[in-house]
């Protein structure tokens, strides 16, 4: 028998105590994990947003923040819209009616139109074209793969593809019809669009789309741009097939503009990205928001300061788990000075006991730990759905915040052992002949 | 010649009591136990049987005087040399068993194994146990076992590291006659096989009556003859 044996013996000689000790810590560490876990999905979750294939975002005046919340996250409402005459200039002449180069087509590479507004259920319905899923990746470089069906066609007006928890939530197959609202969720019924596509999940906030072919959107109730008064509207582009007309030119809108920035001759991307933002931006019309700055921002202005919320409480937590071990062995120590009494009557140093009492602090500590990071990745992986419906991340049991976890179990047991030293100190100086008084 | 296994010359202690007042318990000259020697120790209750054995084992250390074990003088030791010595040298059989209640019989003697040189030697610690017929009681804690059976298990953990000096205080005080004389047979029979100095405190004359040497604390402790001495 070692000094760890007798110690595991002293923590099993008090099972309830122990028990106790362990499980507020296993408690307090569950909950600590849990929080450091979630907090860093969520940062992931923002991170992993900022880069879907697109480097720009131009939409209305405004708030360049919320116009990235709203355009990649669908957070928050939409600001305003831009002019369909200001999204044709980032495209090419062979796309353009008048076969002119836009402005800025030759600083674009891709330029993808949304048009919000609209719900199906409480999930946001975007209006754009095919070149969403065509041209833009899912967040990680890769293209979006289908779960189920295709992308939409340009042609096919009342065709939409659906993100992977939108088809889970509410069940909805390929050719499946559905009716986005107007403006909210229990709004005015449009037509009815039918699933072409549902996407492979991609853990982002895609999952929560509701893609439609912008033809069709435009074509619906409250989505075409009211001319001045006595202005007839001019004849749109041929219908296609037997299809509805699509809405003219002028009266269209787009809510926001994703843009791939193309590299000029001569120029390095992020100069071109520069050159293109600055010039957008000094413009009436519209601003150009670069998501990833933006999302940097947010985190520098909110999640960091959330971040050291979290720390705070999780310091207290730990602190008080560790106070819990302290007033445990405290608590025993009058049960305890007897056994210390015998140990030393029968030759154990005084180091021998100090060390047994921190080595059973450390035992309550580790065991209280490793329970409770069982516990807390339990917890996540428990409300993982929900996480992932919500936050549009990924979220399991082997979800982790590896830095944070990694500091917190040699943390915990640092502050066990400080808690520890005062018993241990007691042990250490305890006096063996006043203990083992016999009648003699 | 070899020295004796124990050695106290000139040793005193007292204690200082709660009012203040001091009282001598140990005033002894000389005394000395060789090794295999059996001694029994009587004396009446406050005679300073106890702080005698804490003495000799280094737990309590005297106010003045020179203890020895096997040749090693206490009072040169720091503390923690005092404790080797006491792990590996001594034995002791409390008053009180001293068992520790949350280790099983097995456990108690390999706890006092660990804390001397050797490494705790498990079949060692069961082949003591048997020794005092407690083979079939090995994974019992304490409070399993009835009274004689832990002083027995006292006696084995007294044993487990191969003690020069064997000191028990009233080691037959609580256990039946059949279990007195196998426990008194124990202690003496390895006190004579391995040379063992042993010194048993009791305040029965007949378990002092199989010992070939007993000592009176009163004969030889001044501290305790005053003690003794009616008031003028």
């Amino acid at each position: 028998m070692n000094l760890p044996g007798i110690a595991w013996r002293n923590i099993r000689q008090r099972p309830l105590s122990s028990g106790l000790t362990a499980l507020s810590l296993a408690l307090g560490v569950a909950l600590v994990v849990a929080t450091l876990v979630t907090g860093a999905l969520v940062k992931r979750a923002f991170e992993s947003g900022a880069g879907l294939g697109y480097n720009m975002i131009v939409g209305a005046k405004g708030s360049p923040l919320q116009l990235v919340l709203n355009t990649v996250y669908f957070i928050s409402k939409p600001i305003e819209n831009v002019g369909w005459e200001f999204y044709r200039e980032f495209l090419p002449a062979a796309r353009r009616s008048d076969g002119v180069d836009g402005r800025y087509a030759a600083s674009t590479a891709v330029a993808v139109p949304t048009c919000m507004g609209d719900y199906y259920r409480s999930f946001r319905v975007i209006g754009t074209n095919a070149d969403f899923f065509g041209k833009l990746t899912r967040g990680d470089g890769e293209p979006f793969r289908f779960a189920a069906g295709e992308n939409f066609r340009d042609d096919d007006f009342f065709a939409g593809v659906i993100g992977a928890t939108v088809a889970e939530t509410l069940s909805l197959r390929v050719g499946d019809p559905f009716s986005p609202t107007h403006g909210a969720d229990d709004g005015k019924e449009h037509d009815p669009f039918r699933v072409v596509g549902i996407l492979e999940r991609t853990w982002t906030p895609i999952d929560r789309g509701v893609f439609v072919n912008m033809e069709g959107f435009y074509l619906q109730d409250g989505h075409a741009k009211p001319l001045p008064d006595g202005v007839e509207a001019p004849a749109g582009p041929p219908p296609s097939g037997d299809g509805p007309a699509p809405l003219p030119e002028v009266q269209r809108e787009v809510t926001a503009i994703l843009l791939e920035t193309a590299s000029l001759p001569g120029l390095p991307p992020e100069l071109t990205a520069m050159g293109l933002r600055t010039a957008i931006n000094e413009g009436r019309e519209a601003q150009a928001a670069l998501p990833v700055a933006e999302i940097r921002q947010l985190l520098d202005l909110f999640v960091r300061p959330l971040e050291l919320v979290l720390l705070l409480v999780t310091s207290l937590v730990v602190l008080v788990s560790a106070l819990g071990i302290l007033i445990s062995m405290v608590g025993s120590s009058l049960e305890r000075s007897r056994d210390v009494a015998i140990m030393r009557a029968l030759g154990a140093r005084r180091s021998h006991v100090l060390a047994t009492v921190l080595i059973e602090a450390v035992m309550l500590a580790v065991g209280g730990g490793l329970v409770g990071w069982v516990l807390g990745h339990g917890i996540v992986a428990a409300i993982g759905p929900w996480i992932a419906a919500n936050a549009g991340v990924r979220a399991g049991f082997l979800s982790s915040a590896p830095l944070a976890e990694a500091l917190l179990v040699p943390g915990l047991v640092g502050l066990a052992i400080l808690a520890a030293l005062v018993p241990a100190l007691a042990a250490y100086r305890a006096d063996v002949s006043r203990w083992l008084q016999g009648s003699g | 010649m070899p020295p004796p296994v124990i050695q106290l010359e000139q040793v005193r202690k007292s204690f200082t009591m709660p009012g203040g007042e001091r009282v001598d318990v140990l005033d002894i000259d000389f005394l000395a136990v060789e090794a295999g020697e059996q001694v029994a120790l009587e004396g009446h209750s406050g005679s300073g049987k106890s702080t005698l054995l804490n003495v000799i084992s280094g737990i309590t250390r005297p106010d003045s005087g020179r203890v020895a074990i096997d040749g090693i003088d206490l009072g040169r030791l720091d503390e923690a040399r005092r404790d080797r010595v006491r792990a590996d040298k001594l034995g002791l059989v409390f008053q009180t068993f001293n068992l520790l209640p949350g280790f099983t019989a097995l456990e108690n003697v390999l706890v006092a194994m660990a804390f001397g040189s050797g490494r705790p030697d498990r079949r060692r610690a069961i082949g003591l146990l048997e020794a005092v017929d407690l083979g079939h009681r090995l994974h019992h804690r304490p409070a399993e076992l009835s009274t004689g059976q832990q002083q027995r298990v006292a006696v084995a953990r007294a044993l487990a590291n191969r003690p020069r000096v064997l000191l028990a205080d009233e080691p037959t005080a609580s256990i039946d006659a059949a279990h007195q004389a196998q426990v008194i047979d124990l202690l003496c029979g390895t006190s004579r096989e391995h040379g063992v100095a042993l010194v048993v405190v009791t305040h029965s004359a007949e378990v002092a009556g199989a010992f070939p040497r007993r000592l009176r604390l009163e004969d030889f402790n001044r501290a305790a003859a005053v003690l003794r001495r009616p008031a003028p």
